[in-house]
């Protein structure tokens, strides 16, 4: 992910390369994508624990709150902390956090190999779509690192217009990949919006 | 003698340009896809042309024509 500067300069390989390369950098994309959902279900946590120690999501909140002081969408994954919280009051709580999608706790590695193995998307459309993942984590960083702009509330619309992106190129011929990622959504958000989890992942 | 060795490049040249103007669907939609994604006007890649390792020129069936190339690992869809 880091450079693509090497990429060319044998013309031999080059399309090996690319290919070895969009599907490397879409994959550490997803990586990235659906990490956040290993990351976020554990702050579902029964209500025992939450009243031993309460960590896990008010860290999550504190870390997202100051960033949310921006406008609008940027609360989204604040969402969570108060479902987080909520458990503490009411001690039948469990039963609907049990009624949550099972299926949260994805395998990011086989996630990972099925979007490296999948023939939804083209070689050249794999690495158009790393150039353009690239320059979205180019502009959360510069976000992490202080800079104005961009802002979050700038930034939403950039990441759900490459997710659509991502999604209508998969969701003919690769349904459930797409429903995986669909379903990481807030999950992915949260990683991009976390400088220590996205630092993570790069 | 002399027909077939004039005859030769010519056959190899036909083959060779029947190779480039290549007729594979999914490159065809990998083309349409890279430009959509550049936010380019397509909508369907009729016809392509291969001019060398990743660099293609894809005629859309609005009548666009593109070049679709990589340089520096980014992908760049120029309108020609």
């Amino acid at each position: 992910m880091s450079s693509h500067d090497d990429i060319d300069r044998n013309p031999q390989t080059a399309q090996i390369g690319d290919e070895s390369i969009a599907r490397g950098s879409l994959a550490v994309f997803v990586f990235v994508l659906v990490a956040g959902c290993g990351v976020v279900a554990p702050p579902a946590a029964p209500a025992a624990p939450a009243a031993q120690a309460p960590a896990p999501a008010p860290k999550a909140a504190e870390r997202v709150a100051p960033k949310a002081s921006e406008p609008s969408k940027a609360a989204a994954p604040a969402k969570a902390a108060p479902k987080a919280a909520a458990p503490a009051a009411p001690a039948t709580a469990p039963p609907p956090v049990a009624a949550r999608p099972a299926a949260a706790p994805l395998d990011l590695r086989s996630l990972e190999q099925r979007l490296k193995d999948t023939d939804a998307i083209g070689v050249l459309t794999k690495l158009s779509l790393k150039n353009q993942v690239d320059d979205l984590i180019a502009h959360f960083r510069a976000f992490h690192e202080g800079q104005r702009p961009p802002t979050l509330s700038q930034l939403r619309p950039a990441f759900e217009l490459l997710l659509m992106k991502v999604l209508s190129l998969l969701q003919d011929h690769d349904t459930k990949l797409a429903n995986d990622i669909n379903a990481s959504r807030e999950a992915i958000w949260g990683v991009l919006t976390d400088r220590d989890k996205l630092a993570q992942y790069l | 003698m002399k027909r077939i060795a004039f005859a030769l490049p010519i056959a190899c040249a036909c083959a060779a340009l029947a190779v480039l103007a290549a007729d594979d669907p999914k490159q065809r939609q990998d083309l349409a896809a890279v430009i959509a994604l550049q936010g380019k006007p397509c909508g369907e890649v009729v016809s392509y042309v291969v001019q060398g390792d990743n660099d293609f020129v894809a005629t859309c069936k609005d009548g666009n024509r593109y070049r679709v190339y990589v340089k520096d690992g980014r992908v760049v869809v120029e309108k020609k």
